[in-house]
């Protein structure tokens, strides 16, 4: 038996532990940092995060090894058990404000979010394969659709929207990949988009053009095309209205329901502050344990949701360079075997694992560096965060499991 | 259907590749904008126009006494600090500090190595600094850099009483947090919590909510501006908490015990309200404020009469003859013996092979319950106890809170020991033990151990036939406790033989009187013999004038004979609490 698992993990694409094990070192050498200087006694977030790495070792090879015909068998008992999962929290207390975490009396919570991220990805992926849909009609997306949807909707009243925007992202790039039709992609993203640039005139012009411009490039029928066209743009202009009817107070609470975590200085304290952090950081950094933003408190969250800045303060641009371009290789390597894969189960699966990964890498950096409005996501194998941990390892040893070349 | 083929065009991957290089190429580009185009600016922001968040602290609450006046009060200090990685010349620093305040350079040398911690993390300098002080250095602030100081609220303490042990101390949080605390990320490093004694019991209402201010600091760390005043939050102040000490009765009771080893307990039986407690020696109260020096430190640590013990919920003692009673009571209850019950007491009792004396070498004479109590007969007890057993006495002294807690409001109270059956057999072996050694513990002595507290709790009991509250210090909504059903007859006899104690001519408690028209005291005293030298004098007694009643506990430590010298220091109590003038000042 042992031969035949020795024989499994051989057989897997173990070059993609390469960039993890950089990637992790750097997170631990980071944290590692923000707990000396600042004289934090154990339990910190340097220990914990060691201490997670057990678990997360366990599981990596756990999933690794696991008989890919019972993940597909069973996936879609467990996409019901992860429904209750998201919705026990709400049965348990508050933790800042929200219900994201079980408390199992251990000195830890969970927190079953991060694990219905994969398991919407595996159920899609059973669900696309094992039907062979007639991918250019637009109603074989709508049931996908509701498969990603039902869990997220729990999630997004927790408040989590972070996870929540998590959970839908790897859709479109997965039904893209059976054959969906762009444009249908596209109708599909378009009400979002609509309410959003809305917020502003001139993106909102903009947006109009190039809906246009799109809708009539893909030649649907007269009627189609004008309907689907002024229905995003009364969306685009209602909301605004609906918006400013309400009261201050209404909306900043829909405000918190975004951003729970909204802080107390408003005014995107916590922006300026990273990016001073970061931008003062320059080409080398400030030297290893010497970043000033970090030490003396400037940066907040530093040990998850800000960690870039943190890096970026003290090992410099060359360190991001490098960090961006493991992860780069990561992302690639995941394609690469989705491509190569034998079976459309596993494609599809190392496609929305490559984007569930790939969303975490850029919302997280791209709200550090100013590029996004605040809402905290851990950098994968980097940020501080035991479930997500534990979960990134978990993903980890799906695409070993998925990427190896079977002999049936 | 698992193997459904996977056939993707190449094109496919090639867009959602080109996809990931944009998106990763976005990040590498916003980096490198920040970091290397805007450079210059982030460094120069970093380094000049900072936001820094400071906790304002809030002051506790007051400690009150139960007229009012307040025992325990705030004062603002400042403390200077400095930060380490902002410091550019120290010794320079710290001359232009030493100049301009007269304290030492190397008295700050010493606290800048006793208490660095890191290169970022504030450091403490010096305490207790005066306004004048401040504002002199605050003339020379541009020679100064990375040196801030913050308020205080300290502790100060009525000059009147110590009550050290009652008040306790507070603590600045390291690592360490009393178990009580259940909100641990409240409170940060160098935080004030409370300790011991009230200000650890009360610490959720005593302490406030801190506040913060944001201000702008520049290159040197210097302060250079608040930001916007309304972002800052301020402190909320404790509340304060009205304990049921009477300040008279306190320094009366202190005073009486200065110098002495001991302890002492006033309450108001018929409520449980503690009016004065007492542990000597003690340590002046404001000993912890602030940082505390270590000779401080040393001295009140090595002292070998233990001033930091807490001796009348912490100490235990044999109690001696006031546990006759629950012998007395568990006598009568069973019937094992009556009222008219005698023995011939000749001043010892030869049990087997042994001689147990009685205290008084010459002899009661024929006794029985009602003068063995008042004339504390250790005969009479020796010869009763061989009709008990021994669980039935555990089980009763229990009930009188021998053995158990008080659960008096502070954090720590010793349990004590009350032998049964089973510890003698745990201890001694099963044959290891005979009814000797219930004879010793028929007169209070041999295994058996009880705080002072235990005994105030008990006097009380014995005071309103166990129609009281719990002790308390601070008032509050008390349950009575529970009832000790006992017939009306034996708490009549114990109540008799009480009296006798002190008012009758032969009464070892005589000399507690203070002999006030219309004041009826019972007591009893105690002379418990132990392997450290002189026995412990121990008085137990409450009165009663007019509806009014008091009980007291004293305890001397190696005293002596209880009537001797415990039953005194209860006189002035009495007379200090009954005198009509005082009772005027009281209300």
């Amino acid at each position: 038996m042992f031969i035949e698992i020795w024989q499994k993990i051989k057989s897997s694409p173990i070059i993609i532990l390469i960039p993890v094990i950089f990637l992790v070192s750097l997170g631990m050498l980071s944290l590692y940092s923000i707990v000396m200087v600042q004289e934090q006694a154990p339990p910190n977030a340097f220990s914990k995060q060691s201490f997670f790495l057990i678990p997360s070792f366990i599981m990596l090879v756990t999933m690794t090894i696991l008989s890919k015909r019972l993940i597909h068998k069973y996936i879609y008992v467990f996409y019901v058990l992860v429904i209750f999962a998201v919705l026990l929290p709400f049965f348990g207390d508050k933790v800042s404000g929200t219900y994201r975490w079980i408390n199992f009396g251990l000195p830890f919570d969970l927190q079953p979010s991060e694990i219905s991220k994969w398991i919407i990805v595996l159920v899609l992926a059973r669900y696309l394969s094992d039907n062979n849909l007639k991918m250019n009609h637009f109603n074989s997306n709508i049931f996908p659709f509701i498969i990603a949807l039902a869990p997220t909707i729990i999630v997004l009243n927790q408040p989590d929207l972070g996870t929540a925007f998590v959970m839908m992202a790897p859709i479109i790039p997965m039904l893209y990949w059976v054959g969906a039709r762009p444009f249908h992609l596209f109708l599909l993203v378009a009400p979002l988009l609509s309410i959003i640039s809305a917020f502003n005139v001139a993106v909102f012009y903009f947006w109009a053009f190039s809906l246009a411009l799109i809708i009539y490039a893909s030649k649907p029928k007269l009627v189609h095309g004008i309907g689907l066209y002024f229905s995003n743009i009364f969306l685009g202009l209602i909301f605004p209205l609906v918006w400013n009817s309400l009261r201050p107070y209404q909306q900043n609470r829909v405000l918190t329901f975004i951003n729970p975590e909204i802080d107390p200085l408003g005014a995107g304290y916590h922006i300026i502050q990273s990016k001073t952090a970061l931008g003062s950081g320059g080409l080398f950094g400030k030297g290893w344990g010497q970043g000033t933003q970090t030490h003396l408190k400037f940066l907040p969250v530093q040990e998850s949701d800000f960690i870039v800045s943190a890096i970026g303060e003290e090992f410099g641009f060359i360190v991001l360079f490098l960090m961006i371009s493991l992860f780069l290789w990561f992302i690639f390597k995941i394609l690469r075997l989705a491509l190569n894969a034998s079976d459309r189960f596993s494609g599809l699966t190392l496609i929305g694992l490559s984007s569930i990964f790939m969303a975490h890498i850029f919302v997280n950096s791209a709200m550090a560096s100013g590029l996004m409005p605040v809402k905290g996501l851990p950098l994968p194998f980097i940020s501080y965060g035991g479930s997500f941990l534990v979960s990134s390892f978990m993903m980890l040893g799906l695409i070993l499991n998925f990427g190896r070349e079977d002999v049936y | 259907m698992l193997r459904s083929p996977n056939s993707v065009s190449k094109e496919k991957f090639w867009l959602l590749i080109g996809l990931t290089i944009f998106l990763h190429s976005l990040l590498l580009y916003r980096f490198f904008q920040l970091q290397i185009l805007d450079y210059d600016l982030y460094k120069q922001r970093a380094n000049s126009n900072r936001i820094r968040a400071t906790s304002i602290p809030a002051p506790r609450g007051l400690i009150r006494d139960r007229n009012g006046e307040i025992i325990v009060d705030n004062y603002p200090t400042y403390v200077l600090f400095g930060i380490p990685g902002e410091i550019v010349n120290k010794s320079r620093n710290f001359s232009v500090i030493s100049k301009a305040t007269g304290i030492d350079t190397s008295y700050l040398s010493i606290n800048y190595k006793n208490n660095y911690r890191s290169k970022f993390l504030p450091t403490k300098l010096a305490k207790d600094l005066t306004i004048s002080q401040l504002s002199r250095l605050e003339e020379n602030k541009n020679d100064l850099t990375g040196i801030i100081y913050k308020q205080y609220p300290e502790r100060i303490f009525n000059p009147k009483i110590r009550a050290s042990h009652v008040l306790g101390y507070l603590k600045e949080t390291n690592q360490e947090f009393p178990s009580t605390i259940s909100n641990k990320s409240d409170y940060q490093f160098g935080d004030l919590i409370g300790w011991s004694g009230l200000e650890r019991h009360y610490e959720s209402i005593l302490r406030g909510r801190k506040g913060v201010s944001y201000f702008q600091v520049d290159a040197y760390g210097r302060e250079v501006g608040s930001i916007d005043g309304q972002l800052n939050i301020l402190p909320t102040p404790g509340n304060d908490i009205i304990t049921t000490l009477d300040l008279e009765i306190q320094e009366l009771l202190e005073s009486k015990l200065k110098d002495k080893k001991g302890a002492g307990i006033v309450s108001n039986p018929k409520t449980g309200e503690v009016l004065a407690y007492v542990s000597a020696p003690d340590y002046p109260p404001d000993l912890f404020t602030g940082l505390i020096a270590t000779k401080d430190w040393e001295f009140v640590i090595t002292d070998i009469d233990k001033p930091l013990l807490d001796r009348v919920a912490n100490g235990t003692y044999p109690p001696g003859s006031i546990y006759k009673m629950i012998v007395a009571i568990e006598l009568l209850e069973r019937k094992l013996v009556n009222e008219e019950w005698e023995v011939f007491c000749p001043g010892y009792y030869e049990f087997y092979d042994r001689t147990f004396k009685c205290w008084n070498e010459i002899g009661h004479g024929k006794v029985n319950l009602k003068k063995a109590i008042t004339e504390s007969c250790d005969v009479f007890f020796y010869q009763a106890i061989q009709k008990v057993e021994i669980d039935n006495l555990s089980e009763r002294s229990k009930i009188f809170y021998h053995g158990e807690q008080t659960n008096i409001d502070l954090p720590s109270e010793m349990k004590g020991r009350v032998p049964n059956y089973k510890y003698m057999n745990k201890k001694h072996g099963k044959w290891g033990w005979s009814k000797g050694a219930m004879l010793n513990l028929s007169i209070g002595q041999g295994e058996l151990l009880v705080t002072p507290l235990q005994i105030a709790l008990y006097t009380n009991i014995l005071a309103t036939r166990s129609e009281t509250f719990p002790l308390h210090l601070v008032k509050n909504e008390y349950k009575k406790i529970n009832r000790i059903k006992i017939r009306n007859s034996t708490w009549e006899l114990i109540e008799k033989s009480m009296r006798n104690v002190v008012s009758g001519s032969k009464g070892t408690g005589r000399r507690a009187d203070p002999k006030i028209k219309g004041l009826i005291i019972s007591g009893k005293t105690g002379t418990a013999q132990n392997p450290h030298g002189e026995p412990h004098a121990w008085f137990i007694g409450y009165g009663t004038k007019s509806n009014d009643s008091i009980s007291i506990v004293i305890m001397l430590e190696n005293g002596g004979h209880g009537g001797e010298v415990a039953a005194p220091i209860a006189r002035s109590i009495f007379s200090k609490y009954f005198e009509t003038d005082f009772k005027i000042a009281k209300k």
